[in-house]
Order: C-alpha cells, then structure tokens, then sequence
C-alpha cells in the first residue's frame, strides 16, 4: 500500500516537471501534497500515534488546501503569463527527471548496506523529489516555479524524514510546518513587489547586481 | 511616539540585554560548564560566546539606528509606519539569532536559522527598489535552498545514530554522547549536506552568490547585523555539527574540509575586491575573506586555531559593524554607492571618517588592531601544524584582499571633496556607537580582557573535546 502512494508522489513530481502552465505546476503541487497526506494518515493509522494524526491534518490544511489557494490566487491576481518559462523543454525535463531518479537510486544503494525495498524506494523517491525541486527552481523562469520548487524539496524532505528515522519530534515538525507557512507568504510578498516594480515576474530578467 | 523615541527605547533594551548576556556569559567561563532545560534548551561556554558576540553588535546596532533611522524618515521619506516596522522586524531578527545558539534539538536550529533568513529578508528589501527587492529574493531563494540541505544532513545525522543504537533523536547532546556509535559513512555524507546547507548561510565560497547584493542592499544597521552576526550563527550551527563529526570521524575530515571551503572563499573574495565600485559590497566581500579564514582556523584545529578562529569571529563582528555604520553615514552624505564617485569624506565627515580609516586599518590586519592577533593566531597554527600551503595561501589572498581594500578606501577617505560640498553634521549616538567598537577594537588588539580570555578558552575546550 504505502509503496502505491509513494509511486504516486513520484509521478505528481514527473508531472510538476513536464507541465508548461503554472496552474498545471499548482495542481502537480497540490496533488503531491495529497499523497503525502495519504501516506502521512496510513501510517497514523498503522501506529495510533496522535501527533501523526495531527501532521496529517496539517498537511491537509496547510500544504494541499492553504498554499495551493493562495498561489492560484495570487497567479490571477498579479495576471502573470500563464507559461512558465521553460530553459529546458519538457520532454528533455523528463528525461532529466528520471535520469536523477537513478542518481538518487545509485545514491541510495552506495549509503545504505542491507537493502529493504519499501525503505529503499521511499528514500529514492523522497530524494529524487528534491532533486526535481532544484531542477524546477534552476530551469523555470517564473518566480512562482521557484516557489513551488521549493516547496517541492521540503516535501521530499518531509518524505525522507518519515520514511528514514520515522519522522522528526513532533516539536520540529511543528516548527518546520510553520517555516514553511510563513516563508510562502514571505515569498509570495516578494512575488507581489517584484511584479510591481519589474512589470513581470520573469526572474531570469532580474539583472541589476552583478558581480 | 516619534522615531527617535522609539529608537532610544530600543537602544536601552538593547543595552539592558547585554548587561544580561554578560551575566550569562559570566556563568560560562570555566570549561565543561553547561546549562539545559525542558530538554529543550542547552547552554555551554560555546552558546555563552556567541550569544555575548550577538548581544554587543546588537547594542551597537541599536544604536546607531536611532539617527540613522530617523533621518531616513526625514531625508527619505520613509513613512512613521515603516520606521515602526523596521523597529519590529529588527527585534524579531535579534531574537531568532539568539534563539539559534540556545537550543538544544537541532531541528529546531534548523528552523531558527530558516526564520532569520525569512525576517532579515524584509530588512534587505526594505528600501523597496528594484535592486533592493532583487537582493532580497535572492537571498531568500539561495539561502531556503541551501538550508534544505542543511535539514537533509540533519535528517541524515539523526540517522545515522538510530542505524546502530536504535536512539530517535534530534538532541545535539544524545548526538554527541552517542558520537563514537554513530554510523561512519552516514556522518561523512550528512555533514557535507550540512556543509553545502549551513555554508550557504555563513557565505562560504562557492555558495556565496547571495551574500555581496543582501549585505550592501540591506539598511545600514542591518548590513552589520547581517555581517557581524548573522554568518556567525550559521557558523556556529556548522562547529556544533563540526564536534559530532570530529569524535566520530577524528579531526582530519572535518579539518580538511573547513580549510578547502574556506581557501576558496580567499580565493573569490581576493578575486572580486579589486575590482569593486560599490562602496557596501567591498565590505561585503571582505565579510567573505574573513568568513573564509574563520573556516581555515576552524579546520586548521588544535588549541591555538580554534582560539584564533573563535577570537576572529568575536573581531570581525565588531570591526565590520563599525565599517558598515560609516559606509551608512558615507552613502547617506553623499546620496552614492559608487565609491569613484565618494572622495574626500575626512572634509565632509571627519569623525566618521577618522574611523572608517582605523576601520580599515584594522580590517586589513594591521597592529595593533584586534584582528591582526587573531590573524597571527591562525596563521601561527598553520605553521605549527605543517600547513605550510595553506597559510602561504591564506597569507597571500589576505594581502591581495587588504591591499585593495587600501587602494578603494584611502582614495574616499583623503580624496579630493566635490565642489560645494558642505560638512555634514555627525548625531552624537551615532558617535557613541562608533566609539564604542573602536574601543573594543583596540582593546582586544592590546590584550585581551582575562574573563573573555577564559571565554573563549573554555568555548575552544567544548570544540576540541
């Protein structure tokens, strides 16, 4: 069961990859989020452990219902282009896309010793997340895609802290929901001024400081 | 209440913190002290250090906003409201670092360093012009990047001490009192996550790109924040994941890291001072060559590099707030960043500029100025231990990078003024906290006061043990 939903995370993140439309990037996001939350509410119901329970929940609230909102809602707000800008076209960001899916695969196999199949996919995947998230952060013109690339990445990590050490302290956990709440908003604060003073919210046109 | 009152209101909290700190720290200077609670928070002689460093560039900063601040509010015309939040943010920013060198879980000092990167942003693009705001995004993206490696590697290191002891732990001492059963190989891979994280953070070259546009686009009193104290904590998270890795591994792999990263920081920041015309981001590029030589004194090791390590980052702090605080007022009279453009400031400002030029003076390592003990400190280590390359290294890109600091700023200092320029009257707090760390400058320089002697003594013990 949790090697299906991890399955699924991983392909959200392909289709994050592949889209050309910064709502396709939001509902990639949105989509990527919910199987965690899948995953995340299976293993609370596998422990009965209530912090997990709670997790769960604010994994729901905060990264599948809050973040998506407020980004779609600032996409519209701000009239952004709907293209997202791609360095690399899709199909050749798919194929990078699988490509560090086995790095993160060789990666995993030269660290750990003593293979586990469930474990080693969950860390291969929650790796390769990561990576795709940098790669949609470096290869994506928009503002927003480097949002949602970070976003992405604090996924994976989320992903391998669950999968890997079963999780961090609940405090941390907390905390880190709630960075990842507040540096959006930041962001998306900056978002807001940078369309203001640029007219666009193209980054790689943002050249002032050199060297 | 008007901005000024605000300001001094500020200042004499500031002021009272650091009394507090220097209680604090007072508690600290026997080795082997330390303090926790709720499992929660942890203090040793390493967190009093650093917490005492915060609190001074703290005071000094609060003071020199509350003019500073104000004539923006006049000059610029930064409204009532936006003062007030920088007030705000100012305070939020000092207590997230405070909070990084308190906490024990390191988790959680990951999440503190996150919210410093996320508050200090504000007060980068605080101007809200479009370099301002460029730099702020900037930093926010690089900086967030970054420090998700660093969670990575903090994830990977509590790993690494369940893979053999089955402990589920994010406590820097279970960590450490586990360090010898820790898994090897892990440790080696999670620390140069937290290296590449936490590097980032501190400007250690190659991941430095952020660190010269946030630091000269940031409000005067907040570039000495962020030079003076705010790579020091992520340096501080990179020492206390530097202990763990040294018990486990022995002290090479650590070492030879930190002296790699920080040669290559030399190397970029010799490389870019030369050619510099903005007058914030030369200083911003000397906060680089000294991060880089905290990195050598670190990974160099042994008593008298880490003491020289620890001793640099507490002068560093204080040398370049007085610089950053000039190059404030510089910039603020003469209304330009472009340092061919600001010439003869000793006419215009001669306080300011009297000690813009110790400033540099002692920035480039001179005698007798406090960094020039800690530079010899290192360098003396280097040579004891038979690094012969990397102090000619150091040694040279040292020279390089004050040579041109010389070459830039004697020509502001002693130029000749535009015609028509009038002297510009220099606010008496402002002086104060000039004079402040210039006495701290020369101080430490002369000798260093006995109980911050034992300090950082007994700081150097928590490292090395």
């Amino acid at each position: 069961m949790e090697i299906y939903i991890i399955f699924g995370i991983l392909a959200m993140t392909y289709v994050m990859i592949v889209t050309r439309r910064t709502l396709g990037l939001i509902s990639g996001f949105e989509l990527q989020s919910f199987f965690l939350f899948l995953l995340t509410l299976a293993e609370a119901f596998s422990t009965g452990n209530i912090e997990l329970f709670i997790v769960a929940g604010l994994l729901l609230i905060i990264k599948m219902i809050g973040i998506p909102y407020f980004l779609v809602r600032m996409t519209k707000e701000i009239k952004a282009n709907e293209n997202l800008g791609l360095i690399v076209n899709s199909q050749l960001s798919l194929l990078s896309g699988v490509f560090l899916t086995y790095l993160s695969w060789l990666f995993y196999s030269y660290i750990i010793q003593g293979h586990n199949l469930t474990e080693g996919i969950a860390l291969t995947a929650s790796l390769s997340i990561i990576l795709m998230g940098l790669f949609l952060m470096i290869f994506r013109m928009k503002a927003l895609a480097q949002i949602i690339g970070l976003l992405s990445m604090e996924n994976g990590i989320f992903l391998l802290a669950s999968s890997l050490s079963g999780g961090m302290p609940f405090i941390v956990e907390i905390s880190i929901f709630f960075d990842v709440l507040v540096s959006v908003m930041i962001l998306g604060m900056f978002v807001y001024r940078i369309n203001k003073l640029f007219t666009h919210v193209d980054v790689s046109r943002m050249t002032h400081l050199r060297g | 209440m008007s901005i000024r009152n605000i300001g001094k209101i500020n200042a004499l909290v500031h002021f009272i913190l650091l009394a507090g700190c220097l209680f604090i720290a007072s508690r600290f200077l026997t080795p082997g002290t330390s303090f926790s609670a709720f499992n929660f928070f942890y203090l040793d002689s390493l967190s009093a250090f650093f917490i005492l460093t915060i609190a001074v560039i703290n005071f000094a900063s609060a003071l020199f906003s509350i003019e500073y601040i104000a004539r923006e509010a006049e000059k610029k015309g930064i409204s009532e409201r936006k003062a007030q939040i920088y007030y705000l943010l100012f305070n939020l920013f000092t207590t997230s670092m405070f909070f990084v060198t308190i906490v024990n879980n390191l988790g959680m000092l990951w999440a503190a360093i996150e919210i410093t990167t996320l508050v200090s942003a504000f007060l980068v693009g605080f101007y809200n012009t479009k370099r301002s705001v460029e730099a702020a995004w900037k930093y926010l993206i690089i900086c967030s990047v970054g420090i998700i490696f660093a969670l990575l590697g903090t994830i990977l290191f509590s790993y690494a001490l369940s893979m053999h002891t089955g402990i589920k732990s994010l406590n820097w001492t279970d960590l450490i009192s586990m360090a010898g059963r820790l898994d090897m190989n892990m440790v080696k891979i999670a620390f140069i996550f937290i290296l590449v994280g936490y590097g980032t953070k501190a400007g250690l070259a190659p991941m430095h790109n952020w660190l010269p546009d946030a630091h000269s686009q940031a409000i005067a009193p907040i570039s000495a924040l962020l030079s003076g104290v705010l790579l020091k904590t992520a340096i501080y998270a990179i020492v206390r994941f530097g202990i763990i890795v040294n018990i486990s591994l022995g002290g090479r792999y650590f070492g030879h890291l930190m002296v790699l990263l920080g040669l290559v920081s030399l190397l970029i920041s010799a490389s870019f001072v030369l050619t510099q015309k903005d007058i914030k981001r030369l200083l911003a590029y000397s906060s680089i060559e000294h991060i880089g030589i905290i990195a050598v004194g670190l990974g160099i090791g042994g008593p008298l590099g880490i003491f020289g390590a620890l001793l640099h980052i507490f002068n560093h702090a204080v040398t370049k707030s007085l610089m950053f605080f000039c190059a404030g007022d510089i910039v603020n009279a003469y209304g330009k960043h472009n340092m061919y453009a600001i010439r003869g400031t000793l006419k215009i400002l001669p306080f300011t500029s009297f000690m813009f030029l110790f400033g540099m003076l002692a920035l480039s390592g001179f005698p007798p100025f406090s960094i020039f003990m800690s530079e010899f400190l290192i360098l003396t280590a280097a040579f004891l231990k038979g690094s012969y390359i990397a102090a000619g290294m150091m040694l040279l890109f040292i020279v390089i990078v004050s040579s041109a600091f010389i070459f830039h700023l004697s020509k502001v200092i002693f130029g000749r003024a535009p015609e028509g320029m009038t002297p510009v009257k220099e606010p008496a707090s402002g002086k104060l906290a000039l004079a402040l760390l210039i006495i701290l400058i020369s101080i430490m320089g002369f000798a260093i006061p006995g109980p911050m002697n034992s300090l950082i003594l007994s700081a150097a013990e928590v490292i090395k043990r």
